[in-house]
């Protein structure tokens, strides 16, 4: 369990690092060139493709932080319908059964990227190739399987949270401003 | 047989409690593998060509600069504005409300962040100055849905990335159904407090909180207005947004430190984590459902069900209002506008303009039990009762229904600044 714990604190350091990054670069990139191009006339050569691929990185890491702080939207309407004592093997089932799902999901990406790398595609602007950038997803979908694995065999390690699913729309950090400021 | 398999597996899901990015990760492998090729690779191969969209960038960006004005002081600047300029007029504060949250959803872009940067100040100010808990509720909750229809709005960006609409074009036509909902709330205020203690008008104040509240006044007129003016293309004013946010945060209200800055471009980041792979699933099943020619399937069969526009839009109406009760707006975007939009080609209904009848519609979704978020979000943070909250509300769900209509049958409405 302690190992558990302490892989899940390594990752999220990690996604958390590589997500502040690549979303610095996305919106940097992306701000210089309407601003070169507004002002020069001119955008800056291959901007909105590393834009678009710092966006891509941050969607795809940042669905583990998604997962970090149960903002995955889920429909809740047919929570009630079974008996509340059933809570906890339902949440066993549905964090394994997420699991799977990465991780299907994640070794067919994994044929995706070869099929990619085996072509030798590059992105039109750059010249660069497109498989190390498609990495990310069979990475990402492998982590993610694991977390959630992780979930549903240890839920002590399962993010506590009042009740944040289904409210995905609300950055905490504006209710804790708000309740804050009523204090 | 398959798409009872498929129904099934689904609902299972649902009860197992998961999430709805799986659920659509489920409907589109199936979906290939039954009904396509039997390649499941093309669901990544999807997901990849959905992601790598510039129109995309628009998103993250225009969340981050909601979610640095609303972390600043950006809010309390435009409410003290608009307290002083209402003031005078009977039921000014309940006005001051319903125009601050609108001025506030053309900054941030999204309902629930209206809601709380406005409710946190306006709620306890309405209760103090004797407006009824359940009028104050009310008007909280139904002035913060006009964040979704109010441009910038991400609801409109991701109904134009589905259905390749242009996002600019929808910003544009967003802004009459908004002005229109904006009257009625601000309307009913006035008549519903046509008695109130009125606070006497005081100029000086007024220019003082014009003065400490200009840039956040000149916020959506650098977005809208540089859309408008065709200076920028929704991506472009994104960028611009963002920058002007953090000078203005940063450098001229210095309410934010640069902590501040990290923490709230990682809340960004966790919301894009969530909504991105959704987007990404929802458009690869809309790649196979073109390539299996669903969506013209569709048509044919509808159009021999429904022979005229007017039958079409209160169908629509109908199955999006018992659809905003249990989705929310993004899924229900993602799912059910490609579907839609060929069905309301084909009886002629123009695009940009279904795109606003659409989000109208769905914004009501926000005020209807049992899973309206903005009463879900009031309860949290104003610690009410959810029925007291949910009754609230009816008188704005019948103005909001009397604006959805004008905005569905009457298209000049939404398209005078697209034409």
């Amino acid at each position: 369990m302690e190992f558990a714990r302490a892989f899940l604190k390594v990752v999220s350091k990690a996604e958390r690092t590589i997500t502040l990054l690549a979303f610095a670069i996305m919106t940097l990139v992306i701000i210089a060139d309407v601003f070169s191009r507004k002002i020069t006339g001119v955008g800056i050569a291959g901007a909105p493709r590393i834009g678009v691929f710092a966006m891509i990185a941050t969607a795809f890491v940042s669905f583990g932080l998604a997962s970090d702080a149960r903002r995955h939207l889920r429909p809740k309407f047919a929570d009630a319908w079974f008996p509340a004592h059933w809570d906890g093997a339902i949440t066993r089932v549905q964090e394994l059964l997420t699991a799977a799902f990465c991780l299907v999901f994640a070794i067919v990406a994994v044929g995706v990227v070869q099929e990619t790398y085996e072509l030798g595609e590059a992105t039109r602007m750059l010249r660069i190739p497109v498989w190390p950038m498609q990495a990310i997803i069979p990475l990402v979908f492998f982590i993610a399987s694991i977390r959630h694995s992780i979930f549903g065999l240890i839920p002590e390690l399962r993010p506590v949270l009042d009740d944040a699913e289904g409210l995905d729309a609300i950055p905490s950090s504006v209710t804790e401003g708000a309740e804050g400021e009523k204090a | 047989m398959s798409a009872l398999v498929l129904s099934s597996s689904l609902v299972l899901m649902l009860l197992l409690r998961q999430r709805i990015v799986i659920m659509l990760m489920l409907a589109a492998g199936f979906s290939y593998l039954v009904w396509g090729d039997g390649k499941l690779g093309y669901v990544v191969l999807d997901t990849w060509a959905a992601a790598d969209q510039e129109v995309l960038l628009s998103i993250p960006l225009f969340i981050l600069a909601g979610n640095i004005m609303s972390r600043g002081s950006i809010a309390r600047r435009l409410i003290s504005i608009m307290r002083e300029a209402m003031n005078p007029i009977p039921g000014g504060l309940a006005i001051a409300t319903v125009l601050s949250c609108a001025f506030f959803a053309a900054i941030s872009g999204s309902s629930t962040v209206t809601l709380i940067a406005v409710g946190s100040v306006m709620y306890p100010a309405l209760i103090d100055a004797g407006y009824s808990k359940k009028f104050a509720l009310g008007a909280l909750c139904a002035a913060g849905t006009l964040g979704i229809i109010v441009p910038p709005s991400i609801p409109l960006i991701l109904y134009g990335v589905m259905t390749e609409t242009s996002i600019a074009d929808l910003f544009k036509a967003g802004i009459g159904p908004a002005i229109l909902l904006t009257s009625l709330f601000v309307i009913y205020s006035m008549a519903m407090n046509w008695n109130k203690e009125r606070a006497p008008f005081n100029f000086a104040a007024l220019v003082d909180a014009l003065k400490n509240g200009v840039f956040a006044l000149f916020m959506p007129v650098v977005i809208l207005g540089g859309i408008y003016a065709g200076w920028f293309t929704a991506t472009e004013s994104a960028a611009v947004a963002v920058f002007y946010a953090v000078l203005v945060e940063l450098l001229i209200h210095r309410d934010m430190t640069l902590t501040e800055l990290k923490e709230t471009s990682l809340e960004t980041a966790t919301m894009m984590g969530s909504l991105f792979p959704l987007l990404m699933m929802a458009l690869s099943i809309n790649t196979f459902m073109a390539y299996e020619q669903i969506p013209a399937a569709l048509v044919g069969w509808m159009t021999e069900l429904v022979s005229d526009p007017v039958s079409f839009l209160l169908i629509t109406m109908v199955l999006l209002l018992a659809v905003g009760c249990f989705m929310d707006i993004g899924s229900a975007i993602l799912i059910i506008s490609p579907l839609l939009m060929p069905l309301a080609l084909s009886q002629g209904v123009d695009p940009v303009h279904f795109g606003v009848i659409m989000i109208t519609n769905l914004e009501i979704g926000y005020l209807t039990p049992p899973l309206g978020l903005n009463l879900i979000v009031a309860m949290t943070a104003f610690k009410e009762d959810f029925w007291l909250i949910a009754k609230s509300v009816v008188p704005f769900l019948v103005l909001m229904i009397i604006g959805l209509l004008i905005v569905t049958f009457t298209p000049s409405l939404s398209l005078f600044l697209v034409k």
